[in-house]
Order: C-alpha cells, then sequence, then structure tokens
C-alpha cells in the first residue's frame, strides 16, 4: 500500500466514524439547543431501539419489521422521558437538570441489565450492512457508505425541516428565548416534544447502525457513544446542528489520525491527546468552533 | 425532619441486624462464593457461579463432605472493590465460612484474599490467571486455573511448531492487566524461539473502532504469518470481525479470553482460522468423558448449555475445594489448607489440578482451541516445555 | 449561618461553640463505642461513610458553592491514591513491583501522614495548573473539560507504568487508615469547608455561582473565588484518594473512573448541593440505604416465603431513588439548609414552646 493509499483509507476510516459520530451528536445538540439540556441518557435511547430490534429479530421477525420497530421504540422511550423526568424539571437549574439526565441513565441501564442480563449478545444484520466494498487497496464497508448517505440526508432533511416549517421555526424560536417563544403563543411543550422525537429517532438509527457495525449489543453500550456524541458537539458549539456534525467529524478524524499516526509507543495517549487538543480548543473558543464568539451582553 | 431522624435510625439498626446476626452453623460446611454478578464482569463470573452451584448441589445429592452439607454463602461483587471488601468482611466475619473462593479477574480477587487471609480462611480463585496473585497473598490464596504465563507459553510454542509461524503481528489491549501481561509472555516466548515481531500495537479495552490500527498493519511491507491479539471476552468478536472485514486472512491466536460464545456469534464467519488457547474444550462430540457429563448436568440444571471454560472452572473449584476438606477430615481452615497443598492428581472437567511444593499454581496443561466451521474443535493439548517467569 | 438568639445580639462563644461541640462529642462517643465492640464489618462501613463524607463534602465546594461543575474530581482522588500509595509502599515491595522506579523514589519509604498531605498538595498544584485554564470557561463547558480532565489523568495512570504499573493491579499498600484517622480527616474536612461556606469568600463563591455578572460589578473576582475553592476541594480529594488507598490496599486506575465519579456526585445530590450537613447526611444515608439493600438482594427467608437473590436490585432502587430525589426534591434532602443544632438542642430542652421555628 502506499503512502497516498493509507492516507486515503485513513480519511475513509475517518469519515466513517464521523458520520456516525455525527448523527449521534445531532441527537443530542436538538434538545440542548431548546432546553439546555445535556442528555446524558440519549445513549440508553440507542440501547433501547437495539435491543428491540434484537428481540424481534430473535423471535423470528426479518431485519427492516425489526429496524423500523427498533427506531419507534427509542421514539417512544425518548418522548417518555421527556414526559417523566424532564418535563417537571422545566426552568430549573441546569446543574438539576444535567444530574436528573444521570440518574435517569443509570436506571435505564440497570434495568437493562436486570432485564437483558449484563453479558453482550450478538446483533444480527443483514449482508447488506455487513458488505465490503473494494476499491484496488481501499476498503470501505457497506454500512459507513449508509451511515454517510443518512447522515446527510438527514442533515439536509432537518435544515430544511427548522428553515421552512412552522414548527421548526417555532423550535429555532424556542432554542433562542424559550420565555419570548412562550409569550409569542407557541405551544412549547409540543415544540419540545417534537425535538425530543426527532432527537430519540435519530438516537433509534444511530443504534441499528452502531450495532451492525460493532457487531453486538450490551446494556451499557450507550455510554460511550454519548460521550462522543457530548464531546463532539461541544467542540462544534453546543446547541448549533450544524456545529454537531463540524465537532462529530472533527472528533473522528482526530482519533482515526491520532491512532494511525502516532507510533505505537504514544497511540494508548491518544484520548488525552484527544481531549487535550478540546480544552486547547475551549481556550481559544469558549463556545465552540461554530459557536458564537460575541460577549455576552446584559 | 422527625421522620426522616426516625427513618435514618431505623435503617441504621436494620444494618446493624444484617451485620452482626448470622445463622447458625449446625449442619452445613460453609463454603463463601464471591462472584461479579452484575457489573462488567459478569460474563465470565455468572458461569463460574452457575457451576459451582451446580457442583455444591452433586455432592450434596451424593451425601454431602463428612457427612455435613456444602452450603455455598453467595455474595455478588458487583466489579467494585468496596463492594467485594465488605462482602469478604461479612463472610469471614459473620458467616464464618472456612474457605472462600471466586473471580476471574487479579483486581477483584486482590480486594478480598487479604481479607480472607487475615481470618485464616484460603481464598481459591477460579478464574483469575495473572501467576503474581499467590505471591501478594502469602500461603492463602490459591488459583484453580493456569497462569497466564503458561497458557501463553503454550500459545507460542503451539504457533512455532505446528503453525509454522515465523513472524508475528502484536495487537494487545493496554487497559486489562490480563491482556498486557498474556501479550508480555507470548512475545517474550516466541522471541525465545527464533520468532519476530513485525509490529506491536495497542488499544483500549471497550474501543470499537479498530480501522486505523488494521490500516497500519496492512500498510506494513513484511507480511506477518500469524496476528497474535491479547483480548478480553467483550472485544475479540469485534476486533475478529474487522480484522477479517478488512482483508486479512493469516491465523489469529489469542489467550482464554476468546473463550465465549461471543467469538463466533459477533464474528460470523470471521472467526474461522481463528486459535486460542483454554482451560479445556467443552463440546458434548468432542470432550472428556468429564466434559460431557459436565454439560450434561449443566444443561439439565440451567436449560442452557455452558458458555464458557469458567463455568467448568467454577465446577472444579468447588470439587477441589470439598475434596481437600475431605482428606482434611474435618473443617478447621487450617487443616483445609494443608490439605489443599498436598492435592495431587484431582480430574476435573477443566484439567487435572496438583500443587507442587511451595507453588498455588496448579500444573494444569492447556488446551488449543480451533474455530472451524464456526464450532470450536480440538487443536492440540499442549504442555509447554519452558514456561517464562512471572 | 448563625441564627440570632431571641434576645437578639450576635449569640455568644460558648452558645455558638454549643453546636459543634455536642456534634462532636455525639462522634467521638459512636466511634468509641464502634472501635471497641463493632466488628470488622461495621467498622469498614463507618470509614467508607467518613471517606466518602471527605469525598462528598469537598466536591460541595466545589460544585455547590461555586457551581462549576465538576465531573472530573474523581481525577484528584486518583492522584491522591496513587502518590501516597507509592510513598508509603515498603522499599522490598518496591523493587519487586516498581523496578523501574527512579532511585531516590525506591528507596523511599514515608510514613503515612507525610505521604497523605504530599499527595493532598500534589493534587492540588495539579488543580492549580488545570484550574487557571478551566475556570474560564462557562456552564456545560467547565464540565465537558473536567470530564476530558478525568480521562487525562486515567489515560496516563494505565500508561506511566514505571511508576503506578498500568493497568495492572497496585497492591499491597499497607493498611493505614483506621476509624480514627479517617474521621479526624472527615471532621477536619467538614470544618474547613463549614467556615469557608460561612466566610465572607464563601459569599463571594455564592455570589459569582448566582449571578456572576452581578458578582463581577460588586468586584467580585470570580476566576479567583473558582480557582481557590476548585484547588481546596482537589486537595481534600486527593487526601481522601490516600485514605481510599490504603483502606482497600489494592486497586488500579478503572477503580477511579466513571463509577466512581457517579457514586460521589449520587451522594452530593442527594444531601443537597451547598448544604455542608446536607452533604455529610446524604453520604451517611446513601451508604446505608446502599448495604442494606445489598444484603436484602441476596433474597432471604421470611419464613412463609422465600425471596430469592435479585442481583442488581439494589443498583435500580438506588437509580430510582435518585431520580425521585431529583424531581420531587432537587435540593436535596435538606434543601440547601444546614441543620441547625443550637434550634434541635433548644427544641429538646423546651419541648412545650408551641409552635417554634424548625
Amino acid at each position: 500500500m502506499s503512502a497516498l493509499e493509507l492516507l486515503l483509507q485513513q480519511l475513509i476510516n475517518a469519515v466513517s466514524i464521523g458520520s456516525l459520530y455525527a448523527l449521534m451528536a445531532i441527537g443530542l445538540a436538538m434538545v440542548f439547543g431548546i432546553l439546555r439540556l445535556i442528555n446524558f441518557a440519549h445513549g440508553d435511547l440507542i440501547m433501547v431501539g437495539s435491543y428491540v430490534a434484537l428481540l424481534l429479530q430473535v423471535l423470528g421477525l426479518p431485519f427492516p419489521v425489526a429496524a423500523v420497530a427498533g427506531v419507534a421504540a427509542s421514539t417512544l422511550a425518548g418522548l417518555a422521558m421527556e414526559r417523566v423526568a424532564y418535563r417537571p424539571l422545566r426552568g430549573a437549574h441546569e446543574i438539576a437538570m444535567l444530574l436528573t439526565s444521570f440518574s435517569v441513565t443509570i436506571f435505564l441501564e440497570n434495568l437493562a441489565i436486570i432485564l437483558f442480563r449484563p453479558t453482550s449478545r450478538p446483533f444480527p444484520a443483514p449482508a447488506v450492512l455487513r458488505s465490503v466494498i473494494t476499491m484496488g487497496q481501499l476498503r470501505v464497508a457497506g454500512l459507513d457508505l449508509i451511515a454517510i448517505a443518512v447522515t446527510a440526508v438527514l442533515l439536509a432533511a432537518l435544515t430544511l425541516f427548522v428553515r421552512r416549517t412552522n414548527i421548526g421555526i417555532a423550535m429555532r424560536a424556542a432554542s433562542q428565548d424559550l420565555l419570548a417563544a412562550r409569550l409569542m403563543g407557541i405551544n412549547v411543550n409540543r415544540v419540545i416534544a417534537t425535538a425530543f422525537a426527532i432527537g430519540s429517532f435519530l438516537a433509534g438509527v444511530v443504534g441499528l447502525l452502531w450495532s451492525a457495525r460493532v457487531g453486538k449489543v450490551d446494556p451499557l453500550m450507550g455510554f460511550n457513544p454519548v460521550l462522543k456524541a457530548f464531546v463532539a458537539s461541544v467542540i462544534g458549539g453546543l446547541g448549533s446542528l450544524p456545529g454537531a456534525v463540524l465537532g462529530a467529524y472533527v472528533l473522528g478524524g482526530l482519533e482515526i489520525l491520532l491512532q494511525g499516526l502516532l507510533p505505537s509507543g504514544l497511540t494508548p495517549y491518544r484520548d488525552a491527546l484527544v481531549f487535550a487538543i478540546l480544552i486547547a480548543l475551549l481556550l481559544l473558543r469558549p463556545n465552540g468552533i461554530l459557536g458564537s464568539t460575541e460577549k455576552e451582553k446584559i | 425532619m422527625k421522620t426522616r431522624l426516625a427513618i435514618v435510625l431505623v435503617a441504621a439498626v436494620a444494618l446493624l441486624a444484617a451485620g452482626c446476626g448470622g445463622k447458625g452453623g449446625g449442619n452445613a460446611i460453609k463454603i463463601g462464593m464471591l462472584y461479579n454478578m452484575t457489573g462488567a464482569q459478569a460474563s465470565l463470573d455468572a458461569p463460574s457461579a452457575n457451576g459451582a452451584k451446580l457442583a455444591a448441589k452433586e455432592l450434596n445429592a451424593a451425601g454431602g463432605v463428612l457427612g455435613k452439607k456444602i452450603e455455598l454463602v453467595a455474595f455478588d461483587g458487583k466489579t467494585d472493590a468496596a463492594t467485594i471488601g465488605n462482602s469478604a468482611t461479612q463472610l469471614a466475619q459473620t458467616d464464618k465460612v472456612v474457605a472462600m473462593f471466586g473471580f476471574s479477574d487479579s483486581d477483584m480477587t486482590m480486594a478480598a484474599a487479604p481479607i480472607a487471609a487475615k481470618a485464616g480462611v484460603v481464598f481459591v480463585t477460579s478464574g483469575a490467571t495473572s501467576p503474581k496473585l499467590p505471591d501478594q497473598v502469602p500461603e492463602y490464596l490459591y488459583l484453580a486455573c493456569f497462569g497466564d504465563n503458561v497458557q501463553a507459553a503454550a500459545a507460542a510454542e503451539y504457533s512455532v511448531n505446528a503453525l509454522q509461524a515465523k513472524s508475528v503481528y502484536l495487537l494487545i489491549d493496554k487497559g486489562m492487566e490480563y491482556t498486557l501481561l498474556l501479550g508480555k509472555y507470548f512475545k517474550e516466548r516466541f522471541v525465545e524461539l527464533g520468532g519476530k515481531v513485525v509490529l506491536e500495537d495497542n488499544y483500549q479495552t471497550g474501543d470499537k473502532d479498530f480501522s486505523a490500527q488494521l490500516t497500519k498493519l496492512k500498510g506494513l511491507k513484511a507480511k506477518p504469518d500469524l496476528l497474535f491479539i491479547s483480548s478480553g471476552p467483550d472485544d475479540v468478536g469485534t476486533i475478529v470481525k474487522q480484522v477479517r472485514d478488512s482483508g486479512l486472512t493469516q491465523p489469529i491466536m489469542g489467550g482464554d479470553g476468546y473463550d465465549t460464545p461471543l467469538l463466533v456469534e459477533v464474528a460470523g464467519a470471521g472467526a474461522e482460522n481463528v486459535y486460542f488457547t483454554t482451560h479445556s474444550l467443552i463440546d458434548a462430540d468432542l470432550g472428556t468423558d468429564a466434559v460431557k457429563k459436565f454439560i450434561t448436568a449443566y444443561q439439565a440444571e440451567y436449560k442452557n448449555a455452558p458458555e464458557n471454560a469458567f463455568a467448568g472452572l467454577g465446577y472444579d473449584t468447588v470439587k477441589l475445594l470439598a475434596d481437600a476438606i475431605k482428606r482434611a477430615g474435618s473443617a478447621d481452615p487450617k487443616a483445609i489448607r494443608t490439605a489443599l497443598q498436598a492435592t495431587k492428581g484431582l480430574a476435573g472437567v477443566t484439567g487435572e489440578i496438583s500443587y507442587q511444593e511451595g507453588s498455588r499454581i496448579p500444573q494444569k496443561g492447556v488446551t488449543v482451541i480451533l474455530v472451524k466451521d464456526g464450532k470450536f474443535t480440538l487443536a492440540q493439548e499442549v504442555v509447554p516445555q519452558k514456561v517464562p517467569t512471572p | 449561618m448563625q441564627p440570632e438568639s431571641p434576645r437578639g445580639g450576635s449569640p455568644s462563644l460558648p452558645s455558638r461553640l454549643a453546636g459543634p461541640a455536642v456534634s462532636l462529642a455525639l462522634l467521638a462517643i459512636i466511634l468509641a463505642i464502634a472501635s471497641f465492640f463493632a466488628g470488622d464489618y461495621l467498622q469498614r462501613i463507618l470509614i467508607i461513610i467518613g471517606i466518602n463524607t471527605i469525598l462528598v463534602v469537598s466536591l460541595n465546594l466545589s460544585n455547590g458553592f461555586t457551581g462549576v461543575f465538576s465531573l472530573g474530581h474523581v481525577g484528584f482522588m486518583a492522584i491522591g491514591a496513587y502518590t501516597a500509595a507509592v510513598l508509603t509502599l515498603p522499599v522490598s515491595l518496591k523493587v519487586v513491583n516498581l523496578p523501574s522506579l527512579p532511585h531516590w523514589l525506591q528507596q523511599l519509604a514515608l510514613p503515612f501522614l507525610p505521604a497523605t498531605l504530599i499527595a493532598g498538595l500534589l493534587a492540588m498544584l495539579v488543580a492549580f495548573l488545570v484550574g487557571l485554564s478551566l475556570m474560564r470557561l462557562k456552564g456545560a463547558y467547565i464540565s465537558v473539560a473536567t470530564l476530558g480532565f478525568l480521562v487525562i489523568v486515567q489515560v496516563i495512570l494505565v500508561n506511566w507504568d514505571q511508576v503506578t504499573r498500568g493497568a495492572r493491579t497496585f497492591a499491597g499498600v499497607p493498611p493505614h487508615s483506621t476509624l480514627w484517622n479517617v474521621w479526624i480527616w472527615a471532621v477536619v474536612a467538614v470544618y474547613i469547608v463549614w467556615r469557608l461556606g460561612a466566610s465572607a469568600f464563601g459569599r463571594d463563591m455564592r455570589a459569582a455561582r448566582d449571578n456572576e455578572v452581578a458578582a463581577l460589578s460588586l468586584g467580585i473576582s470570580v476566576l479567583r473565588s473558582r480557582l481557590l475553592a476548585f484547588c481546596l476541594s482537589a486537595f481534600l480529594t486527593g487526601v481522601a484518594g490516600s485514605l481510599w488507598a490504603h483502606f482497600i490496599t489494592s486497586f488500579s486506575p478503572k477503580s477511579f473512573y466513571f463509577t466512581q465519579a457517579f457514586n460521589i456526585i449520587t451522594m452530593l445530590v442527594i444531601g443537597g448541593l451547598g448544604s455542608v450537613s446536607g452533604s455529610v447526611i446524604g453520604v451517611f444515608f446513601i451508604t446505608v440505604l446502599s448495604e442494606l439493600l445489598r444484603n436484602a438482594e441476596r433474597g432471604f427467608d421470611l419464613g412463609v416465603f422465600r425471596l430469592p437473590p435479585i442481583y442488581g436490585a439494589s443498583q435500580i432502587l438506588m437509580a430510582v431513588l435518585f431520580v425521585l430525589v431529583i424531581v420531587f426534591r432537587p435540593a436535596g434532602l435538606l434543601g440547601g439548609r444546614e441543620i441547625d443544632v443550637r434550634a434541635i438542642l433548644r427544641r429538646l430542652g423546651a419541648p412545650r414552646r408551641g409552635k417554634g421555628a424548625a
């Protein structure tokens, strides 16, 4: 493999993993934009959808049906989460909401451990999601191409949604100033529920792709993805959808590049370096790459 | 305020009761069983606990030991050191067990064994394979399984002799003691036998994406004959799958961390041509008679086949302790320890256990397994000629 | 903090000391009883409560008082634990377990107290360097950055094998932590945080937490108050780390990662952010409750029926409890206020006082 092919392959790897991070980050960003809530339990929505899809397949249902059911389950779980855990806390301090999302995630994870046993279980996926496409020396997983495509399509759809539809515009208003939006007659409950629904829908989709890529599910599978999504959103600028996507690709790229280019003695420090870069970035641009640079006006 | 205070006081009293109480001894020999039934270690410990309980049940059905029933006092370690310490203390102080056993991991074992030792009670680890363990808790810590230096040496010798491998690529999980040691011992023995390491790379426990490492490997000019991947059970399926998906066809070799149904379930066809060392082949057709009997009994009791060799290890550990108690002629912890050290040629599901004078790691043979047609098959039983010092 | 006496004017010194004196006396009695009569198990529980108290109270100093919600404080605990353990490990063990240690360090074996102090100071130094950059950030960004700090500490611990043995178990730490020295530290920690909270500086911290802009306009240096709280809380957390290391006697980097962080935050929240006595109550409540549940989940025999073991039930119940507290009592069990021991004494002394203040 020539040096160029090597670089290209690593680039493909980076874009592949970046797309998955992007889907996760968008879901998180949707909710943060309006509620200023970092929903740690977002990862568990990924887990819920994956397990539902798994169990239905174990019961004999074909993958497409199980997949749709999985995504639906995630969406419903997200809506329930909003209604039960977050709505009573509307307007509370940012910290209280962060802690609530911690507690929801601990609750869901332990529930899953009891219901589904703590061990990993293999995730059956159809052949198309396991195919590998070769172009000379380069290889791309079919699944990664699908992830990239899905990310692009969903991002476009979402952008149209928040620009053109009434409820999308209402969501943007709510994320700018919740109180003012309410005063303007916007049904804030419905807007928030919609944001959660979309975010959870995305979590369900990510769950399928991620489980197919990794090949298995386990009750704690959502923790690491949500951490990545969180970091990606912060890099790009919390609350901004394009920022979430940009941050995700930056994160994926950093991880792959550091793992691929550093000498083997230094690769274990990969995560530390990623976070060090994150902190340095935040010092230069405290609101993320695409976040606003204007000072807070009083 | 008052109600809350009252609740707190009631709770404290109840806790006192829990800590101080304890059923009377009577007609049973109590042995403490410590496994992580929840938390990250559960996939190894839960089958071990099942195996152990099955052994106790069989022993009691046959009349018990020294005329008394064996009672396993079980605690869930929750993969948490403080909980394990508390549980071990309860076992020693409240339940007054005569022996303790459990765990498949060195960290967990080290959280409990010193407490057992302080109480004068042996701790036998069923699945923690670090050969350094007995040195850290003198006299009272025993292994029922082989040490990592033994299985790594077996793997190296098999690779060189049977697989004719002259060069190897190493991928080591840096986040676990087990994988670090295994990789280290393998490299040492392989190089000693004249082999060459083309590249040594690493990852962190729980990593899900290995594309960067694999791309680096494929970019090498010198292609290795063998890929040695030192991985725990949770990551092995994902790694093997990605290795095969990236187009690498060399044989893959690993340790007993590969002994999990997840290997074939997750990696699918990619698990072909994967070798690993483990304690025994748990297969209803190809196993020894002891293994076949064990599988049948396990299936009957738990409605599924033993998940991995760790189930067998838990089973053998209880039988090992029962045998020691029988030979000691009493349930006195000190006598049990002396009898345990004198164990010679005790046949079990996972091989034969004997302790040499002064050593608390058994000399056990290593089973090398090959994955063929999606099933575990026996490649060879290996007793390493030379073993790296711990 | 100190309520006015019913006769007006600030309370006299003896009555001001009454509250703390009573609490301390009560504590000393409990500890004395425990050290003589309680078995190892109960003593372990009390030690765990003591160490957790230090952890939660010091986290409260940073999270509760200044509003800097640090998710990475366990990193300081790790620094404290490893530093103290490396210092107190007997030379013979060092030679075997840490062969590549620099010579001067390898020949050194310090007693418990100096090692613990050094551990705390090192943690504080790291906090200072890290805090200089982090304390400027806002809200959620500080939380992510501190999380990053935790990951960085973890990675360094796992890879700096010459000093930490990497991912391998660090065992053989001498068991220096006893009921008494743990609780003496706990009392010291509670005292420091309490006094700080009650002082003018504490007022500045809370002002900066509640409204940064207003505080700045009053001349309060937000950066300085946050940094000081962060460093002091890191010192105490580092000390707690050392106490923990000498209690558990064997650990590895993963003992100081997300699970531990969540545990501490859980106790902090349930006790109440910003309330020192709340933290103590929260720690006691959670530790006792989780031990009770842990014993209960093993299944019990009520004669009439037998409840089989449901492992994992205790974690779920704790999580449910956490959700309930957050939803129904978001300010914690004590509602952010402090226990007023003098008022309790007064009430006990004059029960027929009518509807007195709580």
